[in-house]
């Protein structure tokens, strides 16, 4: 409902420079936008019952069909930076707990400060001018016109990208792994373990993990919901034909089905998230079953 | 004039300088358009990487997808009876030659034999009426509706031949009819599909990313010297550089920041060519409201920015000053950049004698993409020093459309015209700007019913040096065009007239 | 963050931690940048006397930009516009979260439900995303569009712990005592509610006033954001990605600014976090 409320007519984007009165009012005719607010709602909510996300004001594809094409580039691209960013997370962050009084553990820590600190833009923009244009060793944007049907051109195009993502997220994500070592280290049941004879990595590994793990998978839920959600800005500066970038053209252009579309999927794919990490959650942990059958607090 | 004017022939592309004789316009150097086309080494089944920073947004060029559907389309899938060359001649294509009635007004176009369309379907005067009527139907959204309004009937008499009916004479139908794509007429979508009589079949699309095209082994005239051509699609300039840089793209069609150029300059790996521009960088005024209404005011603040500092902050040492609305690849250009000297003294002397000598403030209306904003923030600067004060109010394109185009709510605003031959919109009093000068709308009107192009580029001439004296807007500068190629590419236009981009004749070695 | 179970006093005087002292340092000398140039800048901002893109100098301590003005000034205008978005969004977050939040503590348990079940949709949206949307709602882009649509954006957050810990507030004994002995709810928010989660609070609009600034420059990198001639550092970098082959300090120089500010805010969240939750 908010969208239809935005200023402008989506007739305009369709119309050029020396159109006349009865040409925008044919353009409006064509895109509903001359219909009560209510109207162009209720149809939308009509068409979303039948699992039709309609067709682009501007381009005359199906909305559906687009979004489909844009997943194959956000969602390898949100998996694929988000795997990285766990690769590099997990290790550092649980040495930066372990060797806290080492100076590379606190080295970690201090730059994981600055990751956090960064916009990821500013990270895109810094990797460009080293890798694309000092070393010119990865492509600064740009997206294979046939796809995925070039593997290896479109792997290639996603590289800097994901490592742009990566190290952002890796930041904030090893701040949350310390915390977790951390909370485990000072853990009665680890000292037990240890006071049983297990080496400190044997019992990290069998007890540390696995207690350790939950909170973060909920925080990984989270994380990779908005990883996906804020490829907006990386699609951008590098010129990604993904969802964001959908979404932002259909800002521009008032187009809103695909605007809706962008919106209703990313929406449907944040919930699917937030219960896949629930679910993960509680298969990890018993407790947690255990809780939830009985009172929720 | 009567009797046939031209006779046709499938080699019309090789040349250009013959029919410069014919054209309706003064040829620009034909020399310019092929960098170095003397290398005849190719490889006839090349595929050519095009960078470009407009996509269109649907395919049909009357539903609104913006320059970028000339670009790819223009010649290379559809074809038109008559094209603008990039040159800036007007050369038949599938019209193999036309006659012209005494009066003017009836136009008899034969179409070449044997062509057909990429599906199979012959092409015949009925697709001709079709296109045509398409482009000038209630639905079209084409920004050439107006100026084909003179057209009152198309017969067709038999399969090749088309009659074309005016109730004015237009001297300028065939450049008219160089924005129309010949269509079959049994087509079902535009927007999504194509099907032309050009070169090339469209291939595949992916939004946001890039178009596919392949050599259409049937076309009817000379097969083009290169297979397939991929235009790639980038939202940023910078983007688009790098990607010419780290070889993904072999051919930038128009770069659009000096910045990057010195690092293709100075490099063997590439080639540099500046061809000729139609885009200007215009601040309009509102000239129907106060204190815009008064061309001393227009004068002053035309005289208070140093048009060759901006165009230099913009571009570098690329670009050309222009003093009004024609670019000098016009037949009616003149210099006219004395007429509104950078003169801040005299600047105020007007501002006091139109009755501000303490200045007065105004809102620009700023479209937010480059170089708009940054364009804005100079013209400030420079109108402060006239004690003249700039609010500076960013807006979308689409909002530019709602407030400045068709509801004419604004004082000031900032726009690049990129289009060849539209000093005509400064005839149209119900235009965004509001420009209302009865001589000029007169002598424009006139002129397109001329007999002769002599007596069109005299009165157009004239009309061109009122609105320059009465400084209807301010022509702050023309954009340079500039494409930067791999050297092993050539025969690509090096002009992009109307934003379109001939793809046949490019090689690859 | 696991959060105090007891209320914790008020008011038990800073520690000045190194981690606070560095923060407060950064975020203050960010802040006598800004107020500086309320007075004094190197050059006038809109002077375009200088030459097209010069490198650094004695002169030009991080050169000029295409229009020939001098870029450390514009950065140096980039604080003040920064601490001003950041402080802005947190205020209008604030006002709207917390009253928010406190109205679903105080709330019937189906409205509570409803209320809550909202905020964690909002939430699993990212701040920018929201932003963007309420700026495209509104006309044109402005400072104040940019500062209310982030404040909005962040009122979510804020309004879900606001909640949870007023809920665990009013779980406690001495608050059904404070209500038999004739205290109003508006009575309980001044007297119990608020000076005991104060200081979480405190930490959290800490975090979302960096993040605040990160959304900003965001914004103004899409061009979404806070519109020339006010120079934003992410306009600013957004304008320089286009020179970064002439010009690399451009797109250098804004960015260490915004981060040096980012960090300094962080540092002082986390400063903020051991006073308030010692562990």
């Amino acid at each position: 409902m908010l969208l239809r409320l935005l200023p402008g007519d989506p007739a305009n984007a369709l119309v050029s420079v020396g159109a006349d009165p009865a040409q925008i009012e044919a353009a409006r005719e064509q895109v509903g936008s001359n219909l009560p607010l209510g109207e162009q709602f209720l149809r939308f909510l009509g068409s979303l019952a039948r699992f039709d996300l309609g067709t682009s004001f501007i381009s005359g594809v199906p909305v559906s069909a687009e979004i489909a094409d844009r997943l194959a580039v956000t969602v390898p691209l949100t998996v694929l930076s988000f795997l990285l960013a766990i690769l590099i997370a997990v290790p550092l962050g649980i040495v930066a707990a372990v060797k806290a009084d080492r100076w590379y553990g606190a080295a970690i820590s201090v730059v994981s400060q600055l990751g956090i600190a960064i916009p990821v833009f500013w990270v895109g923009i810094l990797l460009v001018s080293i890798f694309a244009i000092n070393i010119r060793l990865f492509p600064s944007g740009g997206f294979p016109s046939r796809g995925w049907a070039d593997p290896s051109g479109a792997l290639y195009a996603l590289v800097l990208p994901i490592l742009t993502i990566a190290v952002v997220m890796s930041s904030s994500l090893l701040r949350y792994v310390r915390s977790a070592t951390r909370d485990v280290l000072g853990s009665d049941y680890l000292r037990t373990a240890r006071a049983l004879g297990e080496t400190f990595p044997q019992a990290l590994m069998r007890h540390g993990v696995r207690n350790g793990s939950a909170p973060i998978i909920s925080i990984l839920g989270i994380e990779l919901a908005s990883t996906f959600l804020g490829a907006v800005v990386v699609e951008r500066v590098f010129s990604l034909p993904g969802l964001g970038s959908m979404l932002l053209l259909g800002i521009e252009q008032r187009d809103y089905p695909n605007v809706q579309g962008v919106l209703f999927v990313s929406t449907l794919l944040v919930l699917l998230i937030g219960f896949s990490a629930d679910l993960a959650q509680r298969l990890i942990d018993p407790r947690l079953r255990d809780r939830a059958a009985g009172a929720r607090s | 004039m009567t009797g046939p004017v031209f006779n046709g022939h499938l080699n019309q592309r090789r040349n250009v300088r013959t029919l410069a004789a014919l054209s309706l316009v003064v040829a620009l150097s034909a020399s310019a358009a092929f960098p170095a086309a003397a290398q005849e080494d190719y490889d006839p089944d090349a595929t050519v990487r095009i960078g470009s920073l407009y996509e269109p947004q649907n395919l049909d060029n009357t539903a609104g997808a913006g320059q970028g559907v000339s670009e790819v389309f223009n010649s290379n899938v559809y074809e038109p009876l008559f094209r603008l060359t990039d040159d800036g001649n007007v050369e038949p294509v599938l019209a193999s030659d036309y006659s012209i009635s005494e009066d003017g007004l009836t136009y008899t176009i034969k179409l070449h034999p044997n062509v057909t369309f990429h599906s199979g379907d012959p092409l015949t005067a009925q697709d001709v009426k079709f296109s045509i009527e398409r482009v000038v139907a209630p639905e079209s959204k084409s920004s050439r509706k107006n100026s084909l309004a003179t057209i009152s009937a198309i017969e067709t008499p038999d399969d090749q031949t088309v009659v074309i009916k005016l109730s004015q004479r237009s001297i300028s139908l065939p450049y008219n009819l160089s924005y129309v794509w010949i269509v079959n007429d049994a087509a079902t979508s535009f927007t999504t599909s194509a099907d032309g009589t050009g070169p090339y079949r469209l291939d595949g699309r992916r939004r946001g990313s890039g178009i596919s095209l392949s050599r259409f082994d049937d076309y009817w005239g000379d097969a083009p010297t290169n297979k397939e051509v991929v235009f790639s699609y980038f939202t940023d300039a910078t983007a688009l550089n790098n990607a010419l840089l780290t070889n993904a793209v072999d051919i930038i069609t128009s770069v659009q920041s000096p910045d990057s150029l010195a690092l293709f300059k100075d490099n063997p790996d590439f080639t540099v060519t500046e061809g000729q521009s139609t885009t200007k960088e215009v601040l309009a005024f509102n000239d129907r409201v106060e204190p815009f209404s008064d061309p001393r005011v227009r004068k002053a603040i035309s005289r208070a920015i140093d048009k060759s500092k901006l165009l230099n902050s913009i571009w570098g040492e690329y670009g050309t000053l222009i003093g009004s609305f024609v670019p000098p690849t016009d037949p009616w250009y003149v210099d006219l950049t004395g007429v509104d000297p950078y003169d801040p003294e005299t600047a105020k002397a007007l501002l006091a004698e139109a009755g501000h000598p303490n200045g007065f403030s105004f809102n620009l209306d700023t479209p937010n993409y480059d170089p708009h904003p940054i364009v804005a923030q100079f013209v400030k600067s420079e109108l402060a020093k006239v004690g003249i004060t700039v609010n500076i109010n960013i807006i979308t394109a689409n909002e530019w459309y709602t407030k400045i185009y068709q509801a004419h709510d604004f004082q000031a605003t900032l726009q690049e015209h990129v289009n060849h031959r539209d000093i005509v919109f400064y005839g149209n009093p119900d235009f965004y700007w509001g420009y209302n000068n009865p001589e000029v709308i007169e002598l424009i009107k006139s002129a397109e019913a001329s007999a002769t192009t002599e007596e069109q580029v005299e009165k157009l001439t004239t009309a061109n040096r009122l609105i320059a004296e009465d400084a209807a807007s301010v022509w702050l500068y023309l954009y340079p065009q500039i494409v930067v190629s791999a050297n092993n590419v050539t025969g690509y236009p090096v002009n992009g007239l109307n934003s379109q981009f001939f793809v046949y004749d490019i090689r690859k070695n | 963050m696991t959060l105090p179970e007891q209320a914790i006093p008020a008011r038990r005087g800073l520690r000045f931690s190194p981690t606070l002292t560095a923060g407060l340092i950064l975020v203050g000398l960010h802040i006598a940048i800004a107020l500086l140039t309320l007075f004094w800048t190197p050059y006038d901002p809109a002077s375009t006397a200088g030459g097209r893109l010069e490198p650094p100098s004695w002169s030009h301590w991080a050169g000029t930009d295409r229009l020939g003005r001098d870029f450390f000034t514009q950065i140096m205008i980039g604080s003040r516009i920064a601490l001003v978005v950041g402080a802005g969004a947190v205020a209008i977050g604030a006002a709207i979260g917390v009253t928010i939040g406190l109205l679903a503590a105080f709330a019937t348990r189906f409205l509570d439900d409803a209320l809550a079940a909202t905020l964690d949709i909002l939430i699993a949206f990212p701040t920018l995303l929201l932003a963007m949307l309420v700026v495209a709602a509104s006309d044109s882009a402005s400072l104040w569009t940019a500062i209310l649509a982030l404040g909005i954006a962040m009122s979510a957050i804020v309004a879900r712990l606001t909640r949870i810990l007023a809920k665990r507030v009013l779980r406690n004994d001495y608050i059904a005592a404070s209500r038999t002995a004739g205290t109003s709810w508006p009575g309980v928010v001044a007297m119990h509610v608020l000076p005991n989660i104060w200081p979480t609070l405190a930490v959290s609009f800490a975090l979302q006033f960096g993040l605040a600034i990160i959304a900003e420059a965001s914004l103004s990198y899409l061009g979404l954001g806070t519109p020339p001639p006010n120079a934003s550092w992410g306009r600013l970098l957004q304008e320089a990605q286009g020179t970064v082959y002439t010009a690399p300090i451009g797109a250098i120089a804004p960015g260490i600014a915004l981060v040096t500010l980012v960090i300094g805010i962080n540092l002082i969240a986390d400063g903020l976090r051991d006073v308030a939750d010692p562990v």
